[in-house]
């Protein structure tokens, strides 16, 4: 699982290969000149991903997801949370293609349905970890000293919790719930696990261009500071976090799934991959398919967020190739 | 070098206070104590109030944190409100259990990614690269509990339960109890699917860490130099790509066992073993204070210090790099 | 012709044939039991301490009733039988119990079980000091006396028709504790388990608890019944997750499982087919307990009583918990038919039960009607929350089916689902809450119940003020004459079922799994989980 951890690595040496091995994309990439025409990086990005099948695979994975999640009023044969006591524990049919679980409720509906909220959740954790993260880690690396260290004391503090002690006491403290609150609950304690990430990604990413000559000059000429933030500073640090975010949601549905197995994350009867997958596990024996196909969904959904982004990524930074 | 040394140590006291200090104003935060789960049966206001006042709950947070901290330089982790049992003993006994699952977790990690990176490295955009690169990628997307669940399935239930499914035997030498199970064939039956289970999910991030960085190297002049030399190229390749990969290898490996420090938890509570990580979350569960700071204290601990580690590793590894 | 000759070889062949055929029956029902081995036990839940007397959990006290020993027994049939006492009687008005004790039984430490002995733990656990979670079962004990060394003489204060229960199994079983020991050590020694801190006078003495590993327990070799325990050693760990625990039933590394949930049990008969699968008539009901009054002032166990706005009126209570729950339904869904539906308050296993399922006879029609008068309806949609807790996941299946059968009469259940200890806080502490599922404790007796529903009961979760209930309970456990105390039963249940403060659902089936090779263990429930007479055929 990668994430933007791993700009640690600046932080305890200063210089030397290891900052070229890093994983993110350091801003200054040296996009090959081998066209006669100049063409803008984004564009070359562009036709890098397209010519990666895996990265393919992987959007094509995220779009079906997607499609999924929005229709899933549409899709869905049947209501995920009607019980039926008649059809409990029904094997795969052609009236129930995914069987039935001990309520009588219907698997595919409730995989179905599940994607909506894995995507959400996954999705919105990893946006309001960025959201919060980012303005830090430019504010940190942007303005230095005092603030600086404040804001990455915090930062390291919340890294250095083991990413699950936290989740958990976190999850604990909120209480898990079902319906909207339970899932703003889990939301929010994945991505309180994540914000540092980005803090960090992006006072990185700040600090070495800050000292750039024409940085200089903007101020100079007496541009506004969160001007040339938003201006010069992010779209630099852009492609890295647009890998970080696709990883990250990857990274936040495993979470979600395992918060469940602990019976921590969404609560029933929110249709949830990670809470089907754990309550139908001791059937296993007798009817597998019920915990298969949720466990099924996770993997194919992680799989496809995971390729993506890999395809990302090497489309952004062609000097990892 | 022994400044540097010294310094980071010291750095080590206030994140570990921290961390601390944050858990233990969050765990008071949360819904319950464990006055109510002790007393049980025998529980009235008047009893809750004359035990909370023993036990020194009923005082102000800081204060409590500060008496804790206080026992604790004197070697005192404090005793479970619920058993009454010492906390650093039960601690220390639990601690090989999950220091066995996360070193091998690694091992595991690593003898996927090496094979897969150096292939990746060799025959670089082939079929073979995105074979295994996908096959390190496929472990990451699976969640821990269900390949523990896979695994135990396929090696417990089924083949005539070639594997046990749960408990421990202790590597001779590390069991602590009177009553013990120790030997090293029972000990790696016990340990091998909980460490597949858990190493699995890091092989990708490593796979494609060690594959960067071999590539980076491999262009780069001394194995160029090298190659000049008239080396082959397998030598050329393991001995010093290899070698210079491993520096963010390490990096990331060490941040990797942080997050195994807490993700055995799933996994320990799959396979029934005595670890920290079933330590942690029945600690977490049942409001029991002084487990939870044993807990929290041991593994923050442990980050900082295998941090700590991974950074010294780094001037073994490249020679290059020296510290101020 | 030649075979004539052979035919009365033939015959007396035959004959010892059938004649050894004939004795094999019998000869495997005197199989004697081998001595020897290890029994390997796995808990479901963890064991919280080893405090026999302050520590809450049914684990702890599985370890206590083979570790120590009381002055009664019982059977499952109900018949008591001796323990550390060879015979007992009781005087005329019921006041006075004598108590003989056997002459050879003896602490794990080889001191002497005497009258003393006794006395002291008696007034160990009347001593409120102690903080003993049996103290309120022995309300009607007025002293303790030595009579002569081996002779004990318990006075009451009021005539109590379960003194012997409470003996038996009242928190399981009251064990003797070694006076000196009691003396020498502190309460957090025998809490943490130290073997020296817990002598006692069972079949077994206590080796080592290294929580979350194992718990030992090995054979007391001058255990005063002679040629008991048969096995040496037994070892319990817990084991929480079901799969787990299955898979190591299936592969033999346990012997016995003390607690399998009850939704996995089909799964276990389906993957170990001879594995003895155990259980009886349910004596724990699992409840839909309502809220009947808030505290007035907001301070939770405040004497000040307020209405709960939702089930403080009777009809809500009936309409919902009576008319609006399909009890045959929950059951069908959540054990698969394998449970009782019940509406009584005692469940169908437990002594002097009455059947009042007629009384709530699933009705939506009523129900809605009743919800309408009491001024719910379409204008004012009812909607509460239903609390439960992740012990056990079948809480949370019926839950989710009562939550169906609300919607079914226009009501709203929400579920809210928390961990067993903010359960217990918010239920025991006068927490808020409208309705919670769970399963409660078992009972032997109507009389163990009192302490979870009268009104004054500190565990009285619905939070009644109807002093009529403690009445019912005083009564019965007053009459001596068991016809007399059977009325008084059925009058109870039926107005417990009237007044709808404690609603259950159905009762809880409770089941054991023992390996074909482990002989002789007696179910009885939760009250019993003893192995002084098992015997491993290996």
């Amino acid at each position: 699982m990668s994430d933007g951890r791993d700009t640690r690595v600046t932080r305890s040496i200063s210089g030397g290969s290891v900052r070229e091995a890093e994983l993110g994309t350091t801003p200054d990439a040296a996009w090959p000149a081998r066209r006669a025409r100049a063409e803008s990086p984004f564009a070359q990005g562009v036709r890098r991903l397209r010519r990666s099948a895996t990265a393919l695979i992987g959007a094509v994975i995220v779009a079906l997801l997607l499609v999924v999640a929005l229709f899933a009023d549409v899709l869905a044969p049947q209501s995920p949370i009607a019980s039926d006591q008649a059809h409990t524990f029904e094997r795969p049919s052609r009236a129930y293609p995914f069987g039935t679980d001990q309520l009588g409720r219907d698997m595919l509906s409730r995989v179905i349905h599940g994607s909506r909220i894995s995507l959400a959740i996954g999705v919105s954790s990893v946006l309001l970890a960025l959201f919060v993260g980012v303005p830090f880690g430019m504010i940190a690396g942007y303005y230095g000293g005092r603030v600086d260290s404040l804001i990455m004391r915090v930062m390291d503090l919340i890294l250095a919790f083991p990413i699950y002690l936290l989740a958990i006491i976190l999850m604990v403290i909120f209480a898990p719930t079902a319906g909207i609150i339970g899932t703003i609950k889990v939301t929010g304690a994945i991505a309180i696990v994540r914000i540092p990430i980005y803090a960090r990604l992006v006072r990185g990413s700040v600090l070495s261009i800050k000292e750039k000559e024409y940085i200089e000059a903007c101020r100079a000429v007496g541009v506004r500071d969160p001007w040339i933030l938003l201006r010069h500073v992010l779209p630099n640090c852009l492609a890295p976090i647009i890998v970080t975010t696709t990883l990250g949601i990857a990274t936040s549905i495993i979470v979600e799934a395992t918060l469940s197995f602990l019976g921590l994350g969404t609560q029933p009867p929110t249709p949830s991959w990670g809470w089907d997958l754990k309550a139908n596990v001791a059937f296993i024996q007798s009817n597998p398919w019920i915990s298969l196909f949720p466990g099924l969904a996770i993997f194919v959904t992680v799989l496809g967020f995971n390729l993506f982004g890999d395809g990302l990524r090497d489309a952004l930074d062609p000097r990892l190739k | 070098m022994r400044v540097y040394i010294l310094r980071r140590l010291l750095q080590i006291i206030p994140t570990v206070l921290m961390i601390t200090l944050v858990v233990f104003v969050m765990m008071r935060s949360i819904p319950g104590d464990p006055v109510v789960a002790l007393l049980g049966d025998a529980y009235t206001e008047e009893n809750a109030i004359k035990v909370r006042h023993e036990y020194g709950l009923d005082r102000p947070i800081l204060v409590q944190y500060v008496i804790w901290l206080g026992k604790l330089v004197q070697g005192d982790w404090g005793a479970s409100i619920l058993s009454g049992r010492p906390v650093l003993k039960d601690v220390l006994a639990r601690l090989p259990v999950t220091l066995e699952l996360i070193a091998l977790s690694m091992v595991v990690a690593l003898a996927i990614a090496i094979p897969a990176a150096i292939i990746g490295a060799l025959r670089q955009n082939t079929w073979a690269d995105y074979a295994a690169t996908s096959i390190a990628m496929f472990g990451v997307s699976v969640p821990e509990f269900f390949l523990g669940v896979l695994l135990l399935l396929v090696f417990s239930v089924g083949l005539g339960g070639l594997l046990p499914s749960s408990g421990w035997v202790y590597l001779p030498g590390t069991c602590q109890t009177v009553v013990c199970a120790a030997g090293l064939w029972g000990n790696t039956q016990h340990v091998l699917m909980p460490a597949v289970a858990l190493g699995v999910g890091r092989a990708a991030l490593l796979t494609r860490l060690l594959r960067a960085s071999m590539l980076e190297v491999i262009r780069t002049e001394y194995v160029t130099t090298a190659r000049a030399k008239g080396l082959g190229e397998r030598p050329v390749v393991l001995k010093h790509a290899l070698k210079n990969a491993l520096i963010p290898t390490v990096t990331v490996m060490g941040l990797q066992v942080g997050f195994l420090i807490g993700g055995a938890i799933v996994v320990e509570t799959l396979f029934a073993m005595p670890g920290l990580g079933t330590f942690g979350i029945d600690a977490i569960i049942a409001r029991d204070y002084q487990q939870v700071q044993g807990f929290a204290l041991v593994t923050a601990l442990a980050f900082v210090v295998i941090n700590l580690i991974v950074d010294l590793t780094y001037t073994f590894l490249d020679p290059r790099i020296r510290y101020a | 012709m030649r075979t004539r000759r052979y035919l009365p070889t033939l015959g007396s062949a035959l004959i010892a044939l059938a004649a050894l055929l004939a004795m094999l029956p019998m000869a495997a029902e005197g199989q004697a039991p081998k001595r020897g081995g290890i029994l390997k036990v796995a808990y479901g839940n963890e064991i919280l301490g080893m405090d026999f007397y302050t520590t809450p959990g049914y684990e702890m006290a599985w370890v206590a009733m083979n570790v120590g020993c009381g002055l009664v027994s019982i059977t499952p049939e109900g018949k008591f039988i001796p323990d550390a006492a060879e015979s007992w009687q009781a005087s005329p008005d019921g006041l006075l119990f004598t108590f003989k004790l056997k002459k050879n039984v003896l602490f794990h430490d080889g001191s002497k079980v005497d009258a003393a002995a006794v006395k002291f733990t008696f007034d160990f656990v009347l001593d409120p000091a102690n903080r003993s979670n049996m103290r309120q079962f022995l309300g009607a004990v007025h002293s303790v006396e030595v009579v002569d060394p081996l002779t004990v003489q318990i006075r009451l204060k009021q005539p109590y028709a379960f003194l012997m229960h409470v003996l038996a199994v009242y928190r399981m079983g009251m064990i003797i504790i070694s006076p000196a020991v009691t003396q020498k050590y502190s309460p957090e020694d025998r809490r943490a388990g130290k073997p020296e801190a817990l002598v006692g006078c069972g079949p077994f003495k206590l080796v080592e608890w290294a929580k979350g590993t194992h718990l030992v327990m090995d054979r007391f070799d001058k255990y005063f019944e002679p040629g008991l325990p048969y096995v040496d050693r037994v070892v319990i760990r817990t084991i929480k997750d079901p799969v787990t625990q299955m898979a190591a039933f299936k592969a033999g590394e346990i012997d016995f499982i003390a607690d399998l949930s009850a939704d996995h049990v089909d799964t276990m008969r389906a993957q170990s087919p001879r594995a003895q699968v155990m259980s009886g008539k349910e004596t724990t009901p699992m409840v839909a307990m309502m809220k009947v009054t808030v505290p007035a002032d907001g301070k939770p166990m405040s004497k000040d009583r307020a209405p709960h706005p939702i089930f403080s009126d009777i009809r809500v209570r009936k309409a919902v918990a009576c008319y609006g729950m399909d009890r045959k339904e929950i059951v069908k869904i959540a054990y698969k038919g394998a449970a009782t539906p019940w509406a009584g308050i005692i469940p169908p296993g437990t002594m002097d039960t009455v059947d009042v399922n007629h009384v709530c006879p699933y009705d939506p029609a009523k129900a809605k009607a009743l919800l309408a008068e009491a001024g719910w309806g379409p204008q004012k949609p009812l909607t509460f929350e239903l609390m439960t807790n992740t012990e056990k996941s079948v809480f949370n299946v019926i839950a989710t089916v009562i939550k169906e059968q609300m919607a079914r009469i226009g009501v709203t259940a929400n579920i809210k689902l928390v961990d067993k200890t903010t359960w217990l806080v918010t239920s025991t502490q006068d927490g808020v809450f409208d309705m919670f599922v769970e399963d409660l404790a078992s009972l032997l007796t109507v009389d163990q119940n009192s302490y979870l529903s009268a009104s004054t009961a500190a565990w009285n979760h619905s939070r009644h003020t109807d002093t009529k209930i403690d009445d019912f309970y005083a009564r019965y456990a007053r009459e001596m004459d068991p016809a007399k105390r059977k009325a008084i039963a059925k009058e109870f249940q039926e107005y417990s079922v009237d007044k709808l403060y404690w609603n259950t659902i159905s009762g809880s089936p409770f089941y054991q799994v023992a390996q074909p090779w482990m002989k002789d263990y007696v179910y009885q429930a939760e009250f019993k989980v003893v192995y002084k007479k098992v015997w491993l055929d290996k």
